[in-house]
Parts: structure tokens; sequence; C-alpha cells
């Protein structure tokens, strides 16, 4: 599903003319089959946040090549990967990323819009996304009407409204309390073993990281393991 | 994104600063209105002016007035006649000449001097082609009948009575000076003279009946008080002076001045297209020739560069809002930034982002250009309503009647909308194009 070859990158600090070069990922080498739940875990300024930002098409890759379900995407345009991440990518945020001024119903459609779905189909689909994350009573709620476990839930829907072959999540459970964050896991345990949904899920806590078939640690912007490439 | 979802989309956005976007609606509206309104006074002014000229039976007419080239200089003659007579697109040629005499009419105890009336003399089955019409009576068929104009009658006095009598002191006239009788079948009585070199004077009475009367010119203040005689009894007065047109002195006159020519020629035609092709046809065969298609395509030439330039100011205050349009629009996209982020990380195309700060600005544009609008034809109304009666208040004159000062056709207002549009899509151009370089992470983290 994924895989990533060789793959560096760097900040640019400071001022033009001053630019001093932080360096954040060396030579990293991975990859994760269909259907995996992979973890990657590493403690904060590992790189981890920024490998996944670059396998989300956020920012681009100094150097090496990320490769989505055959498609290498590393040298996609921003309109390239914008088009990519609607068809094959879901996301969870640790701040779940909901826009507040819609409700739970219009953040699950707003990726079926993009696509440019007829409203009918819509409708049909985005009710059975909050009714499957056990929100179809909550449908006309705000984000802020919303507990932290109901808002992660609305985001999951969002991620998986339109079926997306990977998720991609970012410290899911960051915002959340230790009952919530134990029944959030076992939802998305659940969905990969359902759905066949691969995973790949970054956290800084090793209790979370064991949701996963596989982990894979950083250290510094290295690979320190589960490095392996199939 | 479909379309339907992007207006749907832009107006559950717009609802967010309600306040925000009704002021720059607003300013938009007035900037618009401000356009259409000033513009309109040019095409109303200039609807008027075309108006009264089409208003006028001359619509379809070449008045000829001679003809010039390199070696002479000639009145229209017969020959001439014949020529304009075998164009294509001419409906009639009319040819009159003046009686060259001051006539006194009698008729019945009344009398008419040639200060209030014409005598002309004009071939009647061209004239009906023209469109000559009358309000009563029949065409002459004998040499001794006449047509007179509408206004006739009231010119005629009774004989002998003082000018200063005619009127009362409002302004009305007194009982018993007016031809009350039918005009028609009555007798005209006068006189024409003969001089010869020692200034020795010869008259002869004549005497004409009248058969019928012209109609009302279309013009309001327009009178007819002439007195239609035929070719025949040209000839008839003719015969007697010895010289064209009734001339006293035939002993005065030229070998050239014999050769029948007409003072008055006009070429009818079927369209004004056909006026403005056949005008420039005798243009270029040296005919002195005139018609209200110079005039028109004068006024109009004249008019469009007032109207551009009314448009012209017009469009500084459209430009003058769309600052203000460029202020919302780039507020927007910074108070937006976070959902911006997030519709990208989710898979948002930067086009469609542009795509939907444009549609907002140039929504915001077209509603603006749609009340101001509706504001302009209300103004317009009010001003063509309030300034004729301020105006005759204040000078107390009657304007003229149909004077229009403002005009809003449909091509002012479609003019009014695309510059709304094109400059309030030019001013939210760059919001959008900034709403598509938004940084996701930033926009993520709230740093924007």
């Amino acid at each position: 599903m994924i895989t990533v070859k060789n793959l560096s990158h760097h900040f640019e600090m400071g001022k033009k003319g001053q630019k001093t070069i932080l360096p954040v990922l060396h030579d990293i080498n991975f990859s994760v089959e269909a259907g995996e739940v992979v973890a990657i875990i590493g403690r904060s300024g590992s790189g981890k946040s920024t490998l996944l930002n670059l396998i989300s098409g956020f920012i681009r890759p100094v150097s090496g090549q990320i490769i989505i379900n055959h498609t290498e995407v590393s040298t996609f345009t921003e309109a390239q990967f914008a088009d990519f991440r609607l068809d094959q990518l879901g996301f969870i945020f640790q701040n779940f990323q909901l826009i507040p001024s819609m409700t739970a119903y219009q953040n699950v459609e707003l990726p079926l819009i993009l696509k440019g779905m007829p409203e009918k189909d819509r409708q049909a689909l985005t009710k059975q996304t909050l009714a499957r994350v056990g929100l179809g009573q909550f449908h006309n709620h705000y984000p802020s009407e919303l507990s932290g476990g109901q808002q992660q839930r609305v985001s999951i829907a969002r991620a998986l409204v339109l079926n997306p072959p990977l998720i991609l999540a970012d410290e899911p459970t960051g915002s959340l309390d230790s009952e919530t964050e134990a029944s959030l896991l076992d939802f998305i345990k659940q969905l990969n073993q359902e759905l066949g949904i691969t995973f790949l899920i970054i956290t800084h806590d090793k209790e979370v990281a064991k949701i996963g078939n596989r982990t894979i640690e950083l250290q510094d912007g290295k690979l320190i393991e589960g490095g392996q490439l199939s | 994104m479909t379309f339907k979802d992007k207006i749907k989309f832009v107006r559950q956005n717009m609802k967010k600063n309600r306040m925000r976007i009704f002021m720059t609606v607003l300013a938009t509206a007035m900037a618009s209105a401000f356009l259409i309104v000033l513009a309109s006074v040019g095409f109303g002014l200039h609807d008027t002016l075309l108006k009264d000229i089409m208003e006028q039976d001359t619509i379809n007419e070449i008045s000829i007035y001679g003809y010039e080239n390199e070696a002479e200089y000639r009145e229209i003659n017969d020959q001439d006649i014949s020529y304009f007579e075998t164009l294509d697109n001419v409906r009639s040629v009319t040819r009159r000449n003046y009686l060259a005499q001051a006539i006194h009419y009698q008729i019945n105890g009344f009398e008419l001097s040639n200060e209030y009336s014409e005598s002309q003399f004009v071939h009647f089955p061209s004239e009906q082609k023209a469109g000559m019409t009358l309000a009563e009576g029949d065409y002459p068929s004998k040499a001794n009948e006449v047509v007179v104009g509408y206004h006739f009658v009231d010119q005629l006095l009774p004989t002998g009575l003082d000018p200063e009598e005619v009127y009362d002191e409002q302004g009305n006239r007194n009982a018993g000076t007016l031809f009350t009788e039918d005009i028609i079948g009555q007798t005209l009585s006068f006189e024409i003279e003969k001089y010869d070199e020692d200034d020795n004077v010869e008259t002869k009475a004549f005497e004409v009946v009248v058969v019928g009367v012209t109609e009302e010119p279309s013009r309001e203040w327009a009178v007819d008080t002439t007195i239609y005689m035929s070719e025949l009894f040209q000839q008839e007065i003719e015969a007697f002076t010895e010289a064209r047109n009734g001339n006293p002195y035939a002993f005065e006159v030229t070998d050239q001045e014999a050769e029948r020519t007409y003072e008055i020629v006009k070429i009818y035609t079927h369209s004004l297209q056909q006026v403005e092709d056949l005008t420039t046809h005798l243009s270029e065969e040296n005919y002195y020739a005139y018609s209200v298609a110079n005039e028109i395509r004068q006024i109009n030439m004249l008019f469009s560069i007032a109207k551009a330039g009314l448009i012209f100011i017009g469009t500084i205050a459209v430009l003058i809002a769309s600052i203000g349009i460029f202020n919302t629009m780039t507020m927007a996209v910074t108070e937006r930034a976070p959902d911006i982020g997030i519709m990208k990380a989710i898979g948002a195309n930067p086009k469609t982002i542009k795509q939907i700060f444009l549609l907002e600005s140039t929504y915001i544009g077209m509603i603006g250009a749609l009340i101001g609008t509706a504001i302009s034809y209300l103004i317009s109304f009010a001003v063509n309503l309030g300034i004729p009666l301020i105006l005759e208040a204040v000078f107390d004159d009657q304007l003229p009647e149909g004077l229009k000062f403002s005009s809003i056709p449909w091509s002012l207002v479609a003019i009014a909308i695309t510059i709304c549009l094109v400059v309030t899509i030019i001013s939210g151009s760059r919001p959008a194009k900034k709403a598509t370089q938004i940084d996701v992470l930033k926009a993520m983290r709230r740093d924007i």
C-alpha cells in the first residue's frame, strides 16, 4: 500500500541569505502492506509528523520516493495530490480539524461535495457513515456541541465516507481521555478488520502503538525499527 | 464539486458575516446605480432627440437643393426629376415651386394676406405617392382647384378688420372673427400682377375653388397655411405673366431662368436605411442632398461619445466600490484560512478553492448590480416625473411633450452589469489566488 524509498527531508530556517538547514529525516525506507495497521512511534522531534506530512503531500520531500497504492506521489503537483487525497486517503487529526461553522452532517458530507456527488446519493452515504460511527442522532450538532470523542468520530466518519483504502492518523487519541481513547482504538481495529482499510498511525504513546500489527520507530530522523522493504 | 454546490457553499459562507457583506453589496449597488443613472441621462436625451426627429414626416425624405459639378451650379430640372424616378428604392419624387408674388386672397367676406400663408405649385400625383393625405375633401381634378393647409382657415380674418381687434384680453379670438363656414367648395379670389420695363402694372383676377384640406401636421407646433395649386393652374398664371412661377418681372428673366426648374425637390424612400444609401449615392453624383439620416448619424456619433464619457465616469464609482469588495474578500480569506486548510487537507483542489472565492466576489457584484439596477429604475422614474415639474415651476414654461431626462435601455443595464461583474471578478481574483496558496499545515495550526 505504501512504499517509502530513500526519503530524506530538511527544513530551511532563518531569513534569506542567512538560512540554516535543519535535517529532519535521513534516508527512510519502509513499506506498509494493504490491510495492515502500522504505528509510527518516536519522541517529540523524531520526525514522525514530518514523515506523515510528506506521505500526505502537505510538504514535498527533498529527496526520495513515496509510492502509495502503486502510484508515485512524490512528483505530484499540488492539484494532482489534492485529487489523489480525495480519492485514496482519509485523515484523522489530533485536533479533529472539523469546520466549526458546519454541523456534523455537513462536515462528513464535505468530501462527497468535493467529489461532485449528487445530493441524493450524498444524503444516504452521509447518514449511513454517521450511523456507523454511532452518531446517527447528532446530524445537526456543531462541533462545539459535541464531546472530544464524538468530534473524533465525526472526523473518522469524514475520513471513511469516500471509502478510501488508506487512512492516515496523526495522534488520533492525543486529545482524548483514556476511556474514549480505548473505545476509539477498538473502533479503528474494527474498521480495519471489517473493511480492510489500511491505517498508518502516528503516535508517541507506546500503548496506542500496540493497536498496530507492526511498529516503525523513528529517532532523530532515522528509522531504528521496522524499516524493512517488502 | 458541482456549480450548484459551489453556489450553496458561497451562500453559506456569506451568511457568516452578514453586515460586512450587506455593506459591500450596498456600496456596489450605489456605484452601479450611479453608473446607470448618470449614463441614463445621455440615453434619455438621445432618445428624446431621435424620437423628435422620427416623429417628423421627413424621416424617409431626402431634400435635393441643386446640382453642382466643377463647371456649373444649377437648380433641379425635369431631367433630374426623371433621373431620380428611375433610381432604386425611390417611392416618389415631389417638386414644388413658390408662386413668385405676394397674394392677397379674398373669400366670402374674409381675407388672407400672403404674410400669413404661402402659395405653392405642386405635382399632386407625386405628393399623393409621397404620403400627402387630406383631412377632408379631394385632390384637385381641374386647373382652378386647390388644396389648403390644415390651419389655413384659422388665418382668415374678416375683410378690413383692424388686427388689434382679433383677440380679446385673454388672448382668445373675438366672436365673429372666425371663418365658421365649411371651407370646401369656397372660392378664393386674388389678383396676379405683371410689370413692364417702365414699371407699369397690369393685373388679372383669378379664382380658385378649395376642394381639399391637408391633414394636421404631426408636430404640434407646426402650422400649415399653404395654398397648394396644381401645375395646370401654374401654366395659366405663367401664360399671363409670361414668366415661370408667376414672376411679375418677365422682362428681367434670363434664358437660363426660363427653363423649368424646381425650388423644393424631395425624394421619398421606403426606409431610413434606403435614405442613407440614396443620400450617399446622390452626393457622389454631385447633387446637394440632405436627409435626416445625416442628422441622425451626427447625433448618434455625438451621443455615443457623450454616453461613453458618462459610462466611464460611472465606472470610476464602480472601481471605488471594488476596493470594498477586495477588502471584504481579503478578510474572508483570512478568516476562513483554517477552513480552507481543512478542505485542502481532505482533498479540495486549489482550482475549486479559487472558484469558490471568485464566485463569492462575483455573487456580491451581481447582487449589487441587480439592486443598483432596480434603484436606477426608481431614480429614473422619479427624475422623469419630478424634474419637468420643478423646471416648469421654476421657469414658468411648458417643456416639450415627451421630453425624457433619463432612459434606461436593456443595453445600458447589460453594460453596467458587465462592468460590475468584470470589476468585481478582478477585485476578487487576488484574494481568491491567496486562498489557493494557503499552507495546509499553517492553516490547521491556526498560524494564519
